[in-house]
């Protein structure tokens, strides 16, 4: 089932706008290696889950995978063969609002090879380019 | 790679914008400051400061105006996609005195325990350690090949070079071998057609509007 929040304040929110580049959530901070987003945009609860459903498929319940973001954000639409009009739709899905640079999925415990492999099947997922990012150990 | 020498020239343009027209020349803005004396905006060569950071360098000389003093790398700051640093921050010390960094660990080998049907869980990435200026270690590579299945690996065991205090708490757990718990059984999805479960509303939800009919009414 596609990610959503169990609870929520305002069942709608406006579209807004998505400037500049990710300040936080830019580096790896659980695994060993991420996949870093190059593009901005909306990824959907079920992008989210296939990616994770692609990963850990392929890793066969060897090591880990992390997911660094959530879908906070409803998205509404109309349905079909509707005049335009009556207001606002439902809510039809649920996006992670993500700027360039951030870190969507972490992989841990496995080997580059490995993690390279899962993370490029979790890239195919995913709406943007993306590429795949060590842990800085040092400075 | 401790004796690294650079050269840096005292910075007059500060401040974001100044800062932006220095990288785009190849220019990388630093600040110097401790040992009670006040602080100095300072710019160096990009290209030579990544050189000698990827070699591990902590301590540099940096050569400023034909003066040439020893300074420690206390934080690099990088881009969005971390590639390029943008700004450095060095702080002034005498190579013999003592001072507490920021270590990164990083594993190496693959244990006995992921072939037992074991998951390697990194939890401690960095430590604390306390030695002279002129020895801080690059990073600490403890080798896990041995760990079993249940097994830990703790502060305790980690080996450090001579003169190397590591000040976190000896028991804290570096890495674990973990067990696989049972996979859970994904909710089935909703059939087609029926009505999409939504979140629950918090706080006080307004009771819905009569239907348009009885509006008229």
């Amino acid at each position: 089932m596609a990610l959503m929040p169990k609870r929520v304040k305002w069942r709608k929110s406006q579209r807004g706008k998505l400037r500049g580049v990710a300040m936080r959530g830019n580096e790896v901070s659980y695994g060993e290696y991420g996949l870093q987003t190059l593009g901005t945009g909306w990824i959907t609860g079920r992008q989210i889950e296939a990616g994770r459903v692609a990963a850990t498929h392929f890793l066969h319940r060897e090591g880990r995978v992390y997911i660094r973001i959530f879908p906070h954000k409803p998205v509404s639409a109309k349905p079909l063969e509707t005049r335009m009009g009556k207001g606002k739709g439902d809510p039809e899905d649920w996006v992670a609002c993500v700027r360039e640079g951030q870190v969507l999925f972490e992989v841990g415990g496995v080997e580059e090879n490995v993690a390279r492999s899962a993370l490029g099947r979790i890239a195919s997922k995913m709406p943007m380019r993306c590429r795949m990012i060590r842990r800085r150990h040092g400075l | 790679m401790s004796n690294v020498q650079l050269k840096a020239q005292p910075r007059k343009k500060v401040g974001t914008s100044g800062s932006r027209k220095l990288r785009e020349t190849g220019v990388l803005p630093a600040v110097i400051y401790g040992h009670g004396e006040p602080p100095e905006s300072v710019m160096l060569d990009e290209h030579e400061f990544v050189v000698a950071i990827g070699h591990g360098a902590r301590t540099m000389a940096l050569n400023i105006n034909g003066k040439e003093s020893q300074f420690l790398v206390k934080e690099v700051q990088y881009d969005h996609l971390g590639k390029r640093p943008i700004h450095v921050d060095f702080v002034r010390v005498d190579l013999t005195e003592k001072v507490r960094v920021k270590v990164g660990v990083e594993l190496r080998g693959v244990p006995i325990g992921v072939s037992h049907g074991g998951i390697l869980e990194q939890y401690l990435a960095a430590v604390e350690v306390e030695c002279l200026a002129m020895a801080i270690p690059e990073t600490l590579h403890p080798i896990v090949q041995h760990l079993d299945v249940g097994q830990v690996l703790a502060v305790r065991d980690l080996v450090v070079p001579e003169g190397v205090i590591i000040l976190n708490d000896p028991n804290d757990t570096v890495a674990a071998i973990r067990t696989l718990a049972e996979p859970v059984e994904a909710p089935a999805a909703a059939e087609p057609g029926t009505e999409p479960q939504l979140p629950e509303r918090i706080g006080r939800v307004r009771p819905e509007e009569p239907a348009e009919e009885e509006k008229k009414k």
